[in-house]
């Protein structure tokens, strides 16, 4: 086994444990807390409604079985797709959740794009003239950017694009009534101030490790080598300090993307986005358990596939892992 | 125990630093914390009504009250001063309880290297790479809302990054010559752990627990958005949970939501300048020291 296999191979043992304590901790969390379990993992609104019905969900969802039985159960339901039922949509949880995840992802994608062409671009920029009026002001405005709820960032840009301009819808996704090609026109137009929220926090995200980046890389013996052989300037940024200043970026990409996917989560909830942020966000207010333990469920193996991911890519790119030795 | 604990204390030299060697941004952060810290121990000071005091609602900014008051006539630049209370709060408590996971996970698995190591720094990836946003509202949604849950929800996943940086801290200082008298002296694993290699730690560790207070403040303004909050204490981020879902927010009552926003942004940056600013500086002294 070469090493770079048996790299990717660590790394999916380790995905797969954290996996599983995943699935543990979302079958263990509801049991553990004081009171009736069965308020938490049916839903608060179920709970008030008779006893029979308690009494016949309970034998239905196997909640008078002991634990190990459950957690078995639990396991098999996992697997064939069942995520539990939704109380206060009147659904499988997995339909509520299919329905909305598609609409966080079309907000996600292009917000962590832009985020990181936008966080690299003036990272690396602000890296290379460090010290210089440039990078004191844009460090500045990402560090007050860095400081600031998401959510509320979200608010002040409604207020002023929406409430004041009038250059952008206040909230949704459609207006509606619309098909085809004007139907797209009137999302992308809806999308346009959620994804710059998002993109301005991935970019505030990217541009301090691109900066860092880029300072310890140009105090490297080769940057110095290559200014010594009469390179210029731009040469020695694009073709020494950039490409190795980028590698640990793949990865905290990835990493960035769990950090976007709780920030979309809130922003959504602003805009009246029907994705899994609203989601949650009604699951919270409803208390409808099965809900949130499967939008958190869904949420982690997102996230945990995109870290995977780029643990595969920084593998393939990395050639002190292709070469067959780690560092 | 008395003269354990007392060369104990005798080792911790705290790392006072010198006024002349701080940079602007430390300065400005500084300034800003002080303020904050000010507005927290005189609110009842500066502030003009009682924060949960009823009166006439939905006033714009006039004389008498200078945000104007919210959906129950509360004031809010009164809520907005004892909020600060609240708001740090949870961010120190929260904090603090993160430091201390996060420092001994990496003392221990840093010194005991092997095994332990491992074990330690397995569970440190594990809880680093699930979202910990959605698992804390899941912890959040299932506990009681009170302040207290918040903090432990809050400290309970925040430490990976401590324990990191401890750790690779730790790994170096064992190896040192002053480590290795004491070790040939006859000292016992638990006694250099905590007198030897602990305070030599300090600084870095007093780095994270400046930006672990940003983080944990920005959590606490998230989860209180999301209605997750202690009820019976307003903090900053429970202030604009009120806003959003009263009708501050569609309305287009901008001093009801931003106030809180920008006292939030002003706080956390306080502490996020320090911290970066404390960070750099023991980066420096490393690189004196090698050389």
């Amino acid at each position: 086994m070469t090493a770079r296999t048996s790299y990717i191979a660590s790394q999916a043992l380790r995905y797969s444990i954290s996996l599983f304590i995943i699935v543990t901790l979302i079958f263990l969390i509801p049991r553990m807390m004081p009171g009736d379990p069965f308020i938490s993992l049916l839903g608060e609104e179920v709970y008030y409604r008779s006893p029979e019905l308690v009494a016949e969900l309970k034998a239905q969802f196997g909640l008078d079985r002991p634990l190990p039985e459950q957690y078995i159960s639990y396991l098999q339901n996992l697997v064939q797709g069942n995520f539990g039922y939704s109380f206060h949509y009147s659904q499988p949880v997995w339909d509520v959740i299919a329905y909305k995840m598609k609409w966080t992802v079309v907000l996600l994608i292009p917000s962590v794009i832009l985020g990181a062409i936008l966080g690299i671009v003036m990272g690396a920029a602000a890296g290379w003239l460090r010290g210089s009026g440039m990078d004191t002001g844009i460090t500045s405005l990402f560090l007050f950017l860095y400081s600031m709820p998401h959510y509320w960032l979200a608010m002040l840009f409604v207020l002023v694009f929406a409430f004041y301009l009038g250059l952008f819808p206040l909230s949704g996704i459609t207006g509606g009534g619309l098909e085809g090609l004007e139907k797209l026109r009137d999302v992308l137009w809806h999308m346009t101030l959620p994804v710059s929220v998002l993109t301005l926090f991935g970019a505030a995200y990217n541009y301090f490790i691109m900066r860092g980046s880029v300072i310890q890389v140009s105090g490297e013996g080769f940057v110095l080598t290559a200014r010594a052989k009469g390179l210029r300037e731009w040469e020695v940024l694009f073709r020494h300090v950039l490409r190795n200043a980028m590698l640990p970026l793949v990865t905290v990409i990835a990493l960035d993307f769990g950090f976007m996917v709780s920030g979309a989560l809130l922003v959504e909830i602003v805009f009246s986005w029907g994705g899994m942020g609203t989601l949650v966000y009604d699951a919270v207010l409803a208390r409808d358990y099965p809900l949130l333990h499967g939008s958190f469920l869904v949420i982690a193996i997102c996230v945990l596939a995109a870290n995977f991911m780029a643990d595969v890519m920084y593998a393939v790119l990395d050639p002190r892992i292709r070469g067959g030795e780690i560092e | 125990m008395s003269e354990f604990a007392s060369r104990l204390l005798s080792k911790f030299e705290f790392p006072w630093i010198e006024l002349k060697r701080l940079s602007l941004p430390v300065l400005i952060g500084l300034l800003l914390l002080a303020l904050f810290l000010n507005l927290a121990v005189f609110a009842p000071l500066i502030a003009p009504y009682d924060p949960w005091e009823p009166g006439k609602p939905f006033l714009p900014p006039v004389a008498a009250h200078p945000f104007g008051t919210n959906d129950i006539g509360q004031d809010i630049f009164s809520e907005l001063v004892y909020g600060t209370r609240i708001s740090l709060f949870v961010g120190f408590f929260a904090a603090f309880v993160s430091v201390v996971i996060g420092t001994l996970v990496g003392l221990f698995s840093g010194y005991l290297r092997g095994a332990a190591d491992e074990a330690l720094m397995g569970a440190t990836d594990i809880v680093l790479i699930i979202p910990s946003l959605p698992l804390m509202i899941i912890l959040a949604a299932h506990t009681s809302p009170s302040i207290w849950n918040i903090i432990v929800v809050i400290g309970a996943l925040w430490w990976t990054s401590t324990a990191r940086v401890v750790r690779s801290r730790v790994l170096q200082l064992r190896e040192m010559p002053f480590v290795e008298s004491a070790r040939g002296l006859g000292a016992g694993d638990v006694y250099i752990v905590f007198c030897h290699i602990l305070p030599n730690t300090l600084q870095v560790i007093l780095a994270k627990f400046i930006l672990a207070v940003a983080g944990a403040m920005l959590t606490e303004a998230s989860l209180s958005f999301l209605g997750l909050g202690d009820p019976l204490q307003k903090s900053w981020g429970m202030m604009l949970n009120y806003a959003f879902s009263r009708g501050g927010f569609i309305n287009g009552y901008w001093w009801w939501y931003l106030p809180p926003g920008i006292c939030i942004s002003l706080a956390v940056l306080s502490f996020v300048l320090i911290g970066f600013g404390l960070e750099e500086l023991d980066r420096r002294e490393l690189n004196a020291s090698k050389l």
